[in-house]
């Protein structure tokens, strides 16, 4: 049965997973779940994915939520379609580079990308909410800094684990994203590590297919 | 070469480490950085840590930060010695390890700790706590471990049946909130207090949760 991708077709972390299906080529049909009328948070869904927040997964009756962990799941069963996005587990030390990275993404880009595109972008375009500059002009002022941190590493390496794109770039693709959109152009002009790294990034053709919304019903590839 | 954890004996992200650490009795030396000195801003430490950051390993010349990243690092080179902390081939049960994991970073750390940051830590350094900023902080967690009690109605853990790591990394703030003045991890449903009792009266929190030992640390 093809997967089932519950989300909406804009939202940040159900791109996330829909990077993932798409550099793998797995089949798969978006259920939307219209976040302006709240359908996030009605007892049917909240059932499947109790903090009421998209995307979930219904791999033939198996869910899987938090779009992180449904990247690795989908990695993890097709790892022979597409690129190998996380490195061998038998791989003790590139493994845990990528756990790192993927740490990173969460901990260090993550909350502080999302206050930027949240307040000058998201609220603005979507829910016809003010910008808090406040809260705006704080978070750009910490993602900055963090960049700073990503300029070294990639200026030693290729992708945040190493020499090998990973989920862990992937994984900055919405927000990144969404902080250009925001008026923030922190990723294109921090430093040229961090520019070099989020054009190759940010002009997958992954992203290219999905960055404008996910096209509905049943998706298949070639 | 014994394994040198660089951190500080009482801060939180060190301490997930050592409670990894203590599970698997890995030997280890801790290595203190002092905060409130600025060691981890010095230009030796963000040399290794960019983000100036603790902790950070140095496994025989092998360097890892990101605590939870160290965590999976130690369980993977050590798959025999003590518990194992991330379940092994099994597709599904990776998969909702992952979820639970995920679940932990997203809808637990930001509130737990920002919560803490503002009743704990900004006093510790002569800084005034925003009453507002923490009351919306466990205003959010409260709602988001209503979503805990739903699934651990189900489960044993947070990951599954089974002890994980996605349970351990809660340890250290989790344990914070009572000080801050927040009894949610006891307070709100039954499922939520059996696992939390559960998790924090592990022998492994209790020999670190009044500080790591500096120095040497072995098992026997």
């Amino acid at each position: 049965m093809v997967l089932k991708l519950y989300g909406s077709p804009v939202a940040s972390c159900t791109l996330r997973v829909a990077v993932v299906l798409y550099e793998k080529k797995i089949p798969f049909e978006l259920y939307p779940i219209d976040l302006q009328k709240g359908e996030h948070k009605v007892p049917t869904y909240l059932e499947k994915q109790p903090f009421g927040q998209v995307p979930l997964l219904d791999d033939d009756g198996f869910v899987v939520f938090e779009s992180r962990a449904i990247c690795r799941y989908l990695e993890a069963k097709y790892p022979n379609q597409g690129p190998k996005l996380v490195p061998a587990s038998s791989d003790l030390k590139a493994t845990a580079l990528f756990e790192q990275a993927a740490s990173i993404e969460t901990a260090n880009f993550d909350s502080f990308a999302g206050k930027v595109a949240v307040e000058g972008y998201i609220k603005p375009q979507f829910f016809n909410l003010p910008k808090n500059q406040v809260v705006y002009d704080e978070a750009a002022k910490t993602l900055s800094a963090k960049l700073d941190a990503y300029e070294k590493i990639l200026s030693r390496q290729k992708y945040l684990a190493g020499d090998e794109l990973t989920l862990a770039d992937l994984y900055h693709l919405p927000f990144g994203t969404n902080v250009a959109a925001a008026g923030c152009d922190l990723l294109t002009s921090k430093g040229p590590n961090v520019t070099r790294w989020w054009k190759d990034i940010s002009s997958r053709e992954s992203w290219t297919a999905v960055k404008k919304g996910i096209p509905a019903g049943a998706i298949e590839f070639d | 070469m014994v394994l040198k954890l660089y951190g500080n004996p009482q801060a939180t992200c060190t301490k997930r480490v050592a409670v990894v650490l203590y599970e698997k009795k890995i030997p280890f030396e801790l290595v203190v950085i002092d905060l409130s000195k600025g060691e981890h801003k010095a230009p030796a430490f963000l040399e290794k840590q960019p983000f100036g950051q603790v902790p950070y390993i140095e496994d025989d010349g092998f360097t890892l930060f990101e605590s939870r990243a160290i965590s999976r690092y130690l369980d993977a080179k050590y798959p025999n010695k003590g518990p194992k902390l991330t379940p092994d081939s099994d597709l599904k049960a990776k998969a909702l390890f992952e979820q639970g994991v995920s679940i932990e970073q997203s809808n637990f750390d930001p509130f737990a700790s920002k919560a803490i940051m503002e009743a704990i830590f900004k006093p510790m350094f002569g800084q005034t706590k925003n009453d507002a900023v923490y009351d919306e902080a466990i205003k959010t967690l409260s709602a988001k471990l209503d979503a805990y009690e739903k699934i651990l109605a189900k489960q044993k853990y947070l990951g599954g049946d089974g002890v994980t790591l996605a349970d351990l990394f809660h340890l250290p703030y989790g344990s914070l909130l009572a000080t801050a003045g927040s009894d949610l991890m006891t307070s709100k449903g039954p499922n939520v207090t059996r696992w939390w009792k559960d998790i924090s009266s592990r022998e492994s929190w209790a020999a670190i949760a009044k500080g790591i030992p500096a120095g040497v640390n072995k098992f026997d």
